[in-house]
C-alpha cells in the first residue's frame, strides 16, 4: 500500500518513538532509546510551545505561487501575518469561523474563500490547512478539494494538521510534506531519471541554503531545491532525480524517505552540514554516494583551508556554552564548538528520537555525563538550568532568547543567522566576536529578572515532568 | 456571516486578551488550549509589535492540551496545571483564559477558578475562543473579568484618591503608540490636578486595578472602552465621557475642558494649562513652516487603522496640518450602528472634500482602496508599505502590525503626540524630497 495512502502520516511519536520532554545525562538517554520501549514523557506544567500547525506554515511560506487558507477561527492565522510582514509572497487567508461554523460547519465558507483566491491571484496552487477547530468539527474538507479542483481546474493541497494529535511541531512538517507530495509528485516513480539531484531544504535560513546550493553547484551538480524556495514543478520532477541530499538530517527525514520509498529516489544518509569538519563529512557523504568523492574531497581541503585561514586566532579555549537549537542543528553545533576549542556545557534540543541514536551514543562515549534536555519553548527549564550551570557563552535560536540574555550571559541568536557550511562558521565566529567585546547590554537587562520563584529554581528541573500513563 | 480575510491584523479574541493580561505587571495569564495558541500570539503578535515583548518571549504558562483532552475533557490538566503555575511564576494574579479547542469540549472554566479561589489563589478567569471574536472583543471579555471577578478575591474596601480618572479602549499593541498616548494622557490630567489611573502598561499592576471603583470618571477614549465604562456605571455609578478618537493637537486642550466642567474643576488653572501646551505646539508650526512649505507638506493622504486612530490622527492632519483626506481605512470592525457616525465625522475634516471612508481588515481590499484613491503619503501599518511603494509616496508606520519600527515610549495623542507626529511626518516626507547631489 502507497505510505501516501493516508491523509496525514503517523505522528513522529509514532513513528520514531519521538520525546518532547525530557532531562539527564546523554548515557541514560542513549541507553533508554537502546532499550525496546521508549516512555513519552508529559509536563504537568508546560509554557506555550509550537504545534504542528505552525511548523506546516513554515513549509507552505516557501512555496512560490501559492495561496494559503487557513480553515479555522481568526487566531490561527496569526502566524501568518507574521511570516506576510517577514516578506512572505504567499498570500494568507483565514476563513474565520465563527461560533455557528463551529456547530453547524463551514465547508460553503471554504469553497467561497478558495474560490475567491483563484480568481483573485490565479495561483499555481492553494493550499488549505486544518487546525484544532475543523479537527475536532471534522468538517468535511476533502469533498471541497475535489470538487473544487474539477470545478476551477487548480491544484489543492489539504494539509490535516490538527494543533493536538501529537506533541511535537516537527510532525507539522511531515504532514505537509505528505500532503505536497501526495498532491504534486504524481503517483508512480519517474520513467526515466533525469540528471538532478534533489537539496531537501526544510524552513532553512536562506543563508544556510544558499550555502549549501553554492556547495552542490561547485561539485557540478544539477539541483531541485524543495521544499523552500520551490514552486510545484519541484515536487513534480523530485521522483525524476537521480538522488535526495538533505540538509539536514531530522526536519526533511519524512520527505527523503518516501522520495526513496515510494519514487525509488535513493535518500543519502549525511550529516548536518555545520562546522568545517562537518561540512566536510556532508561532502564526502554526498561524494560517495555520487561517485564523485574527489571532486568532494578536493572542494572540502579547499574551502577547510581557506577558513581556517580566515578564523585566524579565534578559538573558544576556555569558553563553555550552551547550545538551545532543533535537535540536528544542536548536535553538529556540539561538533563546531569543539572544533573551536569550546567546552559543551549542556544542550537543549527541541525533540529526540530515533534519528537522533547516532549522535546520542557517540556523545554518552566521550561525554557520559554530559546533559541533553528535551524542550520546545519550556523557557522555565532552561532559566533553571542555565542559573546552575552558568554558561559563558549562550548559542540558540529558542523563543525565549530575550529571557536567558536577563541572566547577563553573553548570547547569540541563531533564528537569523546562517551557520551552514564553512562561511557559516566564519559568521558564527564573528557573531560571538562581536557578543564577547563588549556585554554592557546584557548587564544592563540583568536588572529585569526572568517572572520565576526562588523556589522553582532550587527544585529538581524536572519534578514536573512524568511518564505517561497509558 | 463572517467571512474569509485576508492578512487579518485583529487576530482573535485569545489573543486580544493575553494582550490586556501581560500588560498588567505581576498578571500571570494560564492559557487554557492547544500549545500554539501562545506562540501563535508571540509571533503574530508581540513580534509585530517591536519593541513590546512583556515576558522578553511567550506567555508563560500553557496547558498544551492533547487529544487526550480533546476526547476527554482537560479539566485536570487546567486543575494541574494552575496549581503548578502558582508554584513556579512569581505572580499577584493568576488569569485563565481559553482558546477554541477547550471551549469546544466543553470544560468547566469557572468551575476551576473557583477551586483555585478556594485554595486562596488570586485566580479569574475569561472565556476567549477566537470564534467569538477578535482582538477587541478579547480586550472587552479580559477587562470585564477583571472587573467583576477582582472584588471575589479581594472584597476589602480600596481608598482611591481624589481625583481619580481610570483610563479604557487602550488596546496594548494593537495601537503601537499605546504607551507613549497613555503617559501623555497622564501628563496632561496630572497637569490639571487630577490622578490618572491607566491600569495597563508600565507600573500598572493588580492595586491599579483595585482603584478602579473609587474612580471619579472613567475617559474612554475609543469605543471598545465603552463596554468597561458601562460595567462601572451600573455598578458604582461612576460618570464618563466617550470619545471616538484619540486626542491629538487641539482635541486634547478640548479633552481637558471637557474634564474640568464634567468634574467641576478650576477652570482657570485648566485654561493655563491649555494655554502653555498651544503655545508650545504653534511655535512649533512656526519653525517648522519653512521646510513645510520648501517640501511641499501639505498633501492628499491615506491613513489605515483602528478607527481611534483615525479619527485622532486624521483629525490633526486635516485640522491643523493642511493636509487633506483621499482614503481614511478603519480596520477595527465597529459596529455598523458606530459606523454612520464615524462617517459622519470623518467627512467633516474638510468639509466638502471628497474622501473615501473604507471599513476592512482585509489586506487587498484596503491596498486597492489606497492604490485606486491615489495619495501623497500613506499611514498606515507596514502591510501597507507595498502600495506606498507602488504609488510612489512616502509612508509612515502608525498602526499594527510594525515589521520595520521599534516603538517604546513614543505616542500620538495629546499635545507631544502632536509633536511626535510632526516629526515622523516630516522625516518620511523629507526623506522622500531628499536627492544626493550625484
Amino acid at each position: 500500500m502507497s505510505p501516501l495512502r493516508s491523509k496525514a502520516p503517523r505522528s513522529r511519536e509514532k513513528r520514531l518513538d519521538t520525546l518532547g520532554a525530557w532531562l539527564g545525562p546523554v548515557s541514560v538517554a542513549s541507553d533508554e532509546f537502546a532499550a525496546r520501549e521508549v516512555f513519552q514523557r508529559i509536563r504537568t506544567f508546560a509554557q506555550s510551545s509550537h504545534d504542528d500547525l505552525l511548523y506546516a506554515l513554515r513549509i507552505l511560506t516557501g512555496i512560490k505561487e501559492s495561496v494559503t487558507i487557513i480553515h479555522g477561527p481568526r487566531g490561527c492565522a496569526a502566524a501568518g501575518l507574521y511570516h506576510a510582514a517577514a516578506g512572505s509572497n504567499t498570500r494568507w487567508v483565514v476563513t474565520n469561523l465563527d461560533e455557528r461554523d463551529t456547530i453547524m460547519g463551514a465547508d460553503r465558507k471554504l469553497r467561497k474563500a478558495v474560490t475567491a483566491l483563484h480568481h483573485r491571484y490565479q495561483p499555481k496552487v492553494a493550499f488549505i490547512v486544518g487546525n484544532p477547530v475543523v479537527a475536532i468539527n471534522n468538517d468535511d474538507i476533502q469533498s471541497v478539494v475535489e470538487e473544487l479542483h474539477e470545478e476551477l481546474d487548480l491544484l489543492i493541497v489539504p494539509i490535516y494538521v490538527t494543533g493536538f494529535s501529537s506533541q511535537n511541531a516537527v510532525s507539522g512538517y511531515d504532514t505537509a510534506l505528505h500532503a505536497l507530495l501526495k498532491y504534486l509528485s504524481g503517483n508512480n516513480p519517474a520513467a526515466e531519471k533525469n540528471a538532478a539531484v534533489n537539496l531537501l531544504s526544510v524552513a532553512e535560513h536562506p543563508l544556510d541554503r544558499k550555502e549549501a546550493h553554492d556547495l552542490l553547484e561547485g561539485l557540478g551538480l544539477e539541483l531541485n531545491v524543495l521544499p523552500d524556495n520551490s514552486t510545484v514543478d519541484s515536487f513534480k520532477e523530485a521522483p525524476a532525480a537521480r538522488a535526495s541530499i538533505p540538509l539536514c538530517p531530522d526536519a526533511p527525514e519524512y520527505l527523503g524517505t518516501i522520495l526513496q520509498e515510494k519514487y525509488g529516489v535513493p535518500f543519502i544518509d549525511a550529516p548536518r552540514p555545520v562546522g568545517i569538519e562537518g561540512t566536510g563529512r556532508w561532502l564526502k557523504s554526498i561524494g560517495a554516494a555520487l561517485d564523485i568523492p574527489a571532486a568532494a574531497g578536493e572542494l572540502h581541503t579547499r574551502k577547510a583551508e581557506e577558513t581556517s585561514r580566515l578564523l585566524g586566532d579565534f578559538s573558544l579555549k576556555g569558553t563553555s556554552v550552551y547550545i538551545s537549537l532543533s535537535s540536528a542543528n544542536a548536535f553538529s553545533l556540539i561538533t563546531l564548538v569543539e572544533e573551536l576549542g569550546g567546552v559543551v556545557a549542556g544542550v537543549t534540543v527541541t525533540h529526540l528520537d530515533r534519528l537522533h541514536v547516532r549522535y546520542l551514543n557517540e556523545l554518552a562515549a566521550r561525554y557520559p555525563s554530559l546533559q541533553i534536555h528535551v524542550s520546545d519553548g519550556q523557557e522555565f527549564e532552561e532559566i533553571s538550568i542555565l542559573r546552575r550551570l552558568s554558561p559563558d557563552l549562550y548559542l540558540g535560536d529558542s523563543t525565549n532568547i530575550g529571557q536567558v540574555a536577563r541572566l547577563g550571559i553573553p548570547t547569540v541568536s541563531l533564528e537569523a543567522l546562517g551557520i551552514v557550511g564553512y562561511s557559516g562558521v566564519l559568521r558564527l565566529a564573528g557573531r560571538i566576536k562581536t557578543a564577547q567585546a563588549n556585554r554592557s547590554f546584557g548587564a544592563a537587562l540583568t536588572s529585569t529578572n526572568p517572572p520565576y520563584r526562588e523556589s522553582w529554581y532550587s527544585r529538581s528541573n524536572n519534578w514536573h515532568i512524568k511518564q505517561e500513563v497509558k | 456571516m463572517s467571512h474569509h480575510i485576508e492578512g487579518s491584523r485583529n487576530s482573535c479574541a485569545l489573543h486580544g486578551a493575553l494582550q490586556v493580561f501581560e500588560a498588567i505587571e505581576g498578571t500571570v495569564p494560564v492559557i487554557h488550549s492547544t500549545s500554539g495558541c501562545g506562540l501563535q500570539h508571540y509571533l503574530g503578535g508581540t513580534r509585530l509589535s517591536g519593541g513590546n515583548d512583556p515576558f522578553g518571549s511567550p506567555p508563560v504558562s500553557s496547558t498544551n492540551i492533547r487529544e487526550k483532552h480533546v476526547v476527554f475533557g482537560g479539566g485536570s490538566r487546567l486543575r494541574e496545571q494552575l496549581k503548578n503555575s502558582v508554584k513556579v511564576v512569581q505572580g499577584d494574579l493568576y488569569a485563565i483564559v481559553t482558546g477554541c479547542s477547550i471551549e469546544m469540549v466543553g470544560d468547566d472554566v469557572p468551575a476551576m477558578a473557583k477551586e483555585g479561589l478556594d485554595q486562596d489563589w488570586p485566580v479569574i478567569y475569561a472565556n476567549t475562543p477566537g470564534f467569538r471574536g477578535d482582538v477587541h472583543q478579547g480586550y472587552q471579555l479580559a477587562v470585564r473579568s477583571l472587573i467583576e471577578q477582582l472584588p471575589d478575591i479581594w472584597n476589602e474596601s480600596q481608598t482611591a484618591p481624589a481625583g481619580l480618572v481610570n483610563i479604557w479602549g487602550v488596546i496594548p499593541n494593537q495601537d503601537p503608540f499605546w504607551r507613549g498616548n497613555l503617559q501623555e494622557l497622564a501628563r496632561l490630567l496630572e497637569g490639571i490636578g487630577l490622578v490618572p489611573n491607566l491600569l495597563l502598561g508600565d507600573d500598572q499592576n493588580v492595586n491599579s486595578w483595585k482603584q478602579v471603583p473609587g474612580a471619579a470618571l472613567n475617559l474612554v477614549l475609543s469605543h471598545w472602552g465603552e463596554l468597561p465604562a458601562r460595567l462601572l456605571e451600573e455598578r458604582y455609578g461612576t460618570p464618563s465621557i466617550l470619545l471616538e478618537g484619540l486626542p491629538v493637537g487641539a482635541a486634547a486642550g478640548a479633552l481637558l475642558t471637557r474634564v474640568t466642567e464634567k468634574l467641576g474643576l478650576d477652570p482657570r488653572r485648566t485654561d493655563a494649562v491649555i494655554g502653555r501646551e498651544e503655545s508650545r505646539l504653534k511655535r512649533q508650526y512656526a519653525l517648522l513652516a519653512d521646510t513645510y512649505y520648501r517640501t511641499g507638506f501639505q498633501r492628499e493622504f491615506a491613513l489605515v487603522g483602528e478607527s481611534a486612530q483615525v479619527v485622532g490622527i486624521g483629525e490633526f492632519l486635516g485640522t491643523s496640518l493642511g493636509l487633506l483626506p483621499r482614503t481614511l481605512v478603519i480596520t477595527d470592525n465597529p459596529p455598523d450602528s458606530l459606523q454612520e457616525a464615524l462617517v459622519t465625522r470623518l467627512k467633516s475634516i474638510v468639509p466638502e472634500y471628497g474622501v473615501d471612508i473604507v471599513f476592512s481588515e482585509d489586506r487587498a481590499e484596503i491596498a486597492d482602496a489606497i492604490r485606486s484613491g491615489g495619495a501623497g503619503i500613506v499611514l498606515g501599518s507596514s502591510l501597507e508599505q507595498e502600495a506606498a511603494v507602488e504609488l510612489g509616496v512616502p509612508f509612515l508606520a502608525v498602526s499594527f502590525p510594525l515589521t520595520h519600527r521599534i516603538v517604546l515610549d513614543r505616542g500620538y495623542a495629546g499635545y507631544r503626540g502632536a509633536t511626535a507626529l510632526l516629526e515622523d511626518l516630516g522625516s518620511v516626507i523629507l526623506a522622500g524630497s531628499y536627492t544626493p547631489s550625484v
